[in-house]
């Protein structure tokens, strides 16, 4: 039924965007030719992806084969309809991430750009290598190429915050991929080789092989399993391997968006998809009794997550938290087992991508205009940026799960195949963390729109320590719990100049105020990216109160179309999903893995 | 055990020549000792492998003409040969390490291990 | 006799008569040595080349018995698919580091006496086919290195090569201690005899065979500085010349770990380690000790020259623990790691002397902001320090893997954890180098060189911020080894076809 052909296609989509690194690097002193390299790349990238759907979706298999890599292990790579599922995306988003992040990298006028493109187009280039991977090590390559290629935009800023954010990220996924999945990795080998010829390929519905050797060896299949799960763990940021993905926000936005809500946590995601799917096939994991672990702990992450993203006033490591839950959808969505639960989980792969860039690029473009990071700042930001807070609420409701936003099909889905498979637990806990999740991003909804500058007040359940404070939050109360809102006429003495979070760490060489027009200074402690409330950041509204923008105004069209087109994308997949493809791939991965025809 | 000791007393020697030779290397401060340690313990080595190549009642193993070797009783001649090579080995060994010792005395004037790492220490 | 079984010795006797030409021409010219130097170590690897493609082609092993002796008393020397990867490894790493010491490195014709002596020395180590021989090539090894450590124009430098010299020798000593006792158990030398004779062994020889062993390892652990025999090393590779240290670090432990394989695998045999009551139990324990100690010491360095010395006993400890697997793939991994980790330490040390050369930096502090300064030479040890932490696609993943699959294949759980987190580990170490080059910046005024500076760090004295002194000859020779190591990681396959025929003759 499967036809495997032949076909360079796989290894140029990963290529593309590498031979772009090359470009890049070579035409640095040309910003212009530079990011028209990434962009070239982006759409070459996508169509060469693109042109192999129809095929793959008629049930055909590109394959290509590199030679052997180790004994008994090929270095190949295989466009199947999972692997599709994730690369067809990363390379979609990637196309509108490179607009915004040429525009939000000028905004700011961020040093090293050049490093940063570059690496930004290799870790596309990694993240398609994983989609594409057609077996377990050649995974673990892209893998370990990708924790690589991410660490240089983690640490961007080259500041003491970024430093140690990039020490943690590369301690967190090296540990994740060197060391747990390359144990689980080569157990495998090792278990496969004792019942024939080792392999590592996966397999729609699991490698036969394995399941033969873990009748023989069920204890080392399962400790096998928790290997390569916790190495995808990692990326994929569940309890208790995700404290990283909060500090990782200190990189530049796009890198949040892209990375850390796309191509590098859907990798981990993407990576449990192919290990629960068609390493070890739902039938074996049931078997063995993996899945429940990984559900419950995939359970607790989503609803804890949520209730940490509650409390974090910096809108980009609420924005962080909410990921860590969001992903664990998916987790727990494939370890269910459910033929519903697991179209539910690949569905929310796309369905969180779209919603979650559509947030960060929001979250991006505020920063960019108007240096604003907090959401007790956020107060009527709604008259500046009507339209960015307009797809911030889209993408917000998707991540919610409200119907006709992309969220919705996947978690309706994942729902349905909790209560069929009979876990009223963990339906229960979807049901709680989508609460939980109109309970983080309401409030951030609320300020811009329904608050102005000088009447806001407190979020008593998200901003107080619990059992609440004897204080009055209306007018002029000073200090609240986290340092939180510092509202009223407070405000108007703090704002002073038109780039005020150059100030931001007072104990820093901040003596040179200018230095953002100089791109190659090593900036210290650059635009607020404070996160400990105290320290005094710089954002919010003017002096003067918000400007009032058109829609068309409020921002540079570098930015606002990306994020026109993601939030219309998080609609398009939640009002028509049968109409757009991600759902009829994740159906059909469905359909060949556990045999049932859902759509 | 006894027995053994009486028979093999020259292993027995050889290696107590050996712990001294360790010995010397490990706890002498002066650094020429130490190379007369390293001598001791390769000469040691030396002797070990000449005693091991001795046949009770063997002559040198210089067979003459008009003999037919399979009834003479003579040492092994391969150990005595690996012995020479070794020598010259030492030899050189020993030379090299003695212009070492006399640069570092010329550079820092002490013999001494113990002030040579204060002396390093204090610059 | 064919052309063929003569380069073996020619490999050999080659560079140990051309090492006198650079003093007798000396006599009249200047400055020759470079030139002979390269020509000859050129010749060597275009004829180990041609030996490659006879042992790999034909699948034969080329033999040479010196003298015609017979193989019971004579000495041979053997070009087996083992001995000819290290020869390809030794002669390349010698033509190349040259590229570096033409203008950067010790000079006089003398150093290149030295050189060549070296190169011979390892050659015979890697060749030879006699146990005792294999004893006089080892210290002309020792000879080579102690004289070429101690060409260092700092007095630190004699210190160090008299530290080596001193335990060196005593490592080679011990092994020969070892020999003594095979030959009283066996009463031959030549490793092929020994191998055959090595298991009949029965009784009182049985404990000498024994005995043997443990003479033997315990001399190549100080040869390899296995952790806690390892002290002579940093000293060395720290105060030898920039332009020698690549050629120590990256051949001569490793030539020495090759031997000790060679010992133990082709004399003893798998067998004898695996039957032995803890033979293999203590190899194993040395090598995953010195892993972890090893890499932890280099974590603290702040030179980063001692930071790698630190590095290499963690790499040969996977090595060693990787021989006490005794499994096929262990021993593939084993030597895939050799070969990938002294290109890759080549390489490094090749990068800290045109980093030192050019900017003075020598502490991992002084590395801030190096990637702006020099960003080829960061840019490949980037790739080199990646291929030490085994990511893919690297020559280090390929020994890894190997190594590792071998630790499951033989069950030993401690073992392969130790392993897979000595990824961590040397991560530690990476990852601090990596981030003062790329995401520190430099220190805003150029620190003043104080006086008496370079007294402390013993090498030459250094001219700071000369970018004329690095040529393309040495950042050619940094990133080609970077390249190497990159492409090698896709030879994983390939290694283990090249090494099969061998692997499987010590396993039957």
């Amino acid at each position: 039924m499967v036809e495997v052909v032949s076909d360079p296609r796989p290894i140029a989509a990963v290529l593309a965007s590498a031979v772009a690194v090359v470009l890049i690097v070579a035409s640095h002193r040309r910003p212009n030719i530079r990011e028209s390299w990434s962009v070239l790349a982006a759409v070459t990238k996508f169509g060469l992806v693109a042109s192999m759907l129809p095929g793959v979706l008629g049930g055909v298999v590109y394959e290509w084969r590199l030679g052997t890599f180790v004994a008994g292990v090929d270095f190949a790579l295989r466009a199947d309809p999972l692997g599709m599922l994730f690369a067809l995306l990363a390379s979609f988003l990637w196309i509108f991430t490179s607009f915004y992040a040429t525009g939000y990298m000028r905004g700011l006028d961020e040093h090293a750009q050049t490093r940063f493109f570059a690496a930004f187009a290799a870790s596309l280039s990694t993240a398609v290598g994983i989609a594409f991977a057609a077996n377990l090590l050649t995974i673990f390559v892209f893998y370990e190429l990708l924790s690589l290629v991410t660490y240089p935009l983690v640490a961007h800023n080259e500041d003491e915050e970024a430093r140690i954010a990039g020490r943690k990220y590369v301690t967190y996924t090296f540990f994740g991929g060197g060391v747990f999945l390359l144990a689980g990795t080569v157990l495998v080998y090792w278990l496969t080789a004792g019942v024939g010829d080792p392999t590592l390929a996966f397999e729609a519905g699991g490698i036969g092989a394995l399941a033969e050797a873990a009748n023989a060896e069920p204890m080392y299949a399962q400790a096998a399993f928790f290997l390569l799960a916790a190495g995808f763990g990692v990326k994929a940021a569940v309890m208790p391997l995700h404290s990283w993905l909060a500090d990782a926000m200190v990189a530049p936005t796009p890198v949040s968006g892209l990375l850390h809500a796309v191509a590098v946590v859907k990798s981990g995601a993407f990576g449990i998809a192919r290990l629960i799917l068609e390493v070890y096939g739902p039938d074996l994991a049931g078997d063995l009794g993996v899945n429940v672990p990984l559900a419950i702990l995939a359970a607790f992450t989503l609803v804890a997550a949520s209730i940490i993203a509650m409390r974090k006033d910096h809108l980009k490591r609420r924005l962080a938290y909410s990921t860590t839950a969001q992903l664990s959808y998916i987790v727990l969505g494939l370890s269910l087992l459910h033929p519903y639960a697991i179209l539910g989980a690949l569905f929310h792969i796309p369905a969180h991508a779209f919603g979650k860039l559509t947030l960060f690029f929001c979250a991006g473009s505020i920063h960019v205009e108007t240096h604003t990071d907090y959401i007790s700042e956020m107060a009527g930001i709604g008259k500046r940026m009507p339209l960015t807070m307009t797809a911030f609420t889209v993408g917000a409701a998707g991540m919610a799960g409200m119907p006709l936003v992309a969220g919705f099909v996947s978690k309706f889905y994942m729902l349905i195949g909790a209560l069929r498979a009979d876990w009223w637990i963990f339906a229960l806990s979807l049901l709680v963390s989508g609460v939980l999740n109109i309970a983080y991003f309401w409030p951030v909804v609320y300020t811009a729109f329904f608050e102005s500058e000088d009447r806001h007040d407190a979020k008593p359940l998200l901003e107080f320590p619990i059992g609440g404070i004897r204080e009055s939050y209306f007018g002029s109360a000073p200090a609240v719990a986290d340092g939180g809102t510092s509202e009223g006429e407070e405000e108007y003495e703090y704002a002073v100049d038109e780039y005020p979070s150059d100030h931001t760490v007072p104990d820093e060489d901040e003596g040179d105020g200018e230095h953002a027009v100089e791109p190659d200074h090593a900036a210290y402690g650059d635009h607020g990216h404070d996160h400990d409330h105290g320290e005094g950041h710089h954002g919010g509204p003017p002096a003067e109160g918000w400007q009032r923008h058109s829609p068309l105004t409020e921002s540079t069209w570098l930015m606002l179309v990306p994020i026109v087109v993601i939030a219309t994308g998080a609609l398009v997949l939640g009002i028509v999903p049968d109409r757009a493809v991600f759902l009829e791939l994740a159906g059909y991965v469905v359909e060949v893995v556990t045999g049932e025809v859902i759509l | 055990m006894l027995e053994l000791l009486a028979t093999h007393y020259a292993y027995a020697l050889m290696f107590v020549l050996i712990a001294i030779g360790l010995y010397m290397i490990i706890a002498n401060q002066n650094l020429v000792k130490k190379v007369i340690g390293v001598s001791l313990f390769q000469t040691a080595i030396f002797l070990f492998f000449i005693s091991m190549a001795y046949v009770e009642g063997g002559s040198a193993p210089i067979v003459p003409a008009d003999e037919t070797p399979g009834e003479l009783v003579v040492a092994s001649p391969l150990p005595q040969v690996i012995v020479l090579t070794a020598i010259v080995v030492s030899i050189a060994l020993t030379a090299v390490a003695l212009s070492l010792v006399m640069r570092i005395y010329a550079e820092y004037g002490t013999l001494r291990e113990d002030t040579l790492t204060e002396v390093r220490a204090d610059e | 006799m064919s052309s063929v079984d003569l380069v073996p010795v020619l490999l050999i006797a080659t560079p140990i008569l051309a090492a006198t030409l650079p003093i007798a021409l000396g006599l009249r010219f200047d400055r020759v040595g470079w030139s002979i130097a390269a020509l000859t170590t050129t010749g060597l690897f275009a004829a180990t080349a041609f030996l490659a493609t006879v042992v790999y082609g034909d699948g034969a092993t080329v033999t040479h018995a010196l003298g015609d002796f017979p193989q019971e008393y004579g000495i041979e020397l053997v070009a087996d698919e083992l001995s000819t990867l290290i020869a390809l490894l030794v002669t390349g790493v010698a033509a190349g580091v040259l590229a570096y010491t033409r203008t950067g490195g010790p000079r006089g014709n003398t150093f290149y006496t030295g050189y060549l002596l070296l190169t011979g020395g390892l050659l015979g180590l890697t060749m030879t086919g006699d146990v005792f021989n294999l004893f006089v090539f080892l210290e002309i090894t020792g000879l080579g290195t102690y004289a070429m450590i101690s060409s260092g124009d700092g007095p630190e430098s004699a210190v160090a090569a008299l530290k080596y010299l001193i335990l060196g020798t005593v490592g080679a000593s011990m092994y020969l201690l070892g020999v003594g006792f095979l030959f009283m158990a066996t009463g031959t030398l030549n490793m092929a005899e020994l191998a055959t004779a090595l298991p009949d062994v029965e009784g009182q020889g049985e404990t000498l065979v024994r005995v043997a062993f443990a003479f033997v390892f315990v001399g190549f652990s100080i040869k390899v500085a296995q952790w806690p025999l390892h002290t002579w090393q940093p000293d060395a590779y720290q105060h030898a010349p920039d332009g020698v240290t690549p050629l120590i670090a990256a051949l001569v432990s490793t030539v020495s770990a090759y031997a000790f394989g060679r010992v133990a695998f082709t004399v003893f045999g798998a067998d004898f380690l695996a039957t032995t009551p803890y033979a293999s139990e203590v190899v194993v324990t040395v090598g995953s000790i010195s892993v972890l100690a090893g890499s932890t010491l280099a974590v603290i360095q702040r030179k980063v020259k001692r930071m790698l010395a630190y590095s290499s006993v963690s790499q040969f400890g996977l090595i060693v623990a990787a021989y006490g697997l005794v499994t096929e793939t262990g021993l593939v991994g084993a030597v895939v790691h050799l070969v990938g980790h002294g290109l890759t330490k080549a390489g490094l040390f090749a990068a800290v002397a045109v980093v030192s050369v050019s900017t003075g930096a020598r502490t991992v502090d002084e590395y801030a902001g190096l990637a702006k300064r020099r960003p080829v030479a960061a840019m490949a040890m980037t790739v080199l320090l990646v291929s030490l932490v085994g990511i893919p696609p690297s020559v280090g993943f390929v020994g890894k893997w190997y190594i590792a699959l071998g630790a499951v294949e033989a069950e030993l759980w401690p073992v392969a954890a130790v392993i897979f987190l000595s990824t961590m580990l040397t991560l530690a170490y990476a990852a601090r180098l990596l981030e003062k080059m790329y995401f520190t910046p430099a220190a805003p005024t150029e620190r003043p060189v104080p006086p008496g500076a370079a007294a402390t760090d013993g090498g030459s004295p250094v001219e700071t911020d000369d970018p004329d002194r690095v040529t393309v000859g040495m950042i050619g020779l940094v990133v080609a080894a970077a390249v190497l190591v990159v492409a090698l990681g896709f030879a994983g396959g390939t290694f283990y076809d090249l090494l099969e025929p061998f692997v499987e003759e010590v396993f039957n």
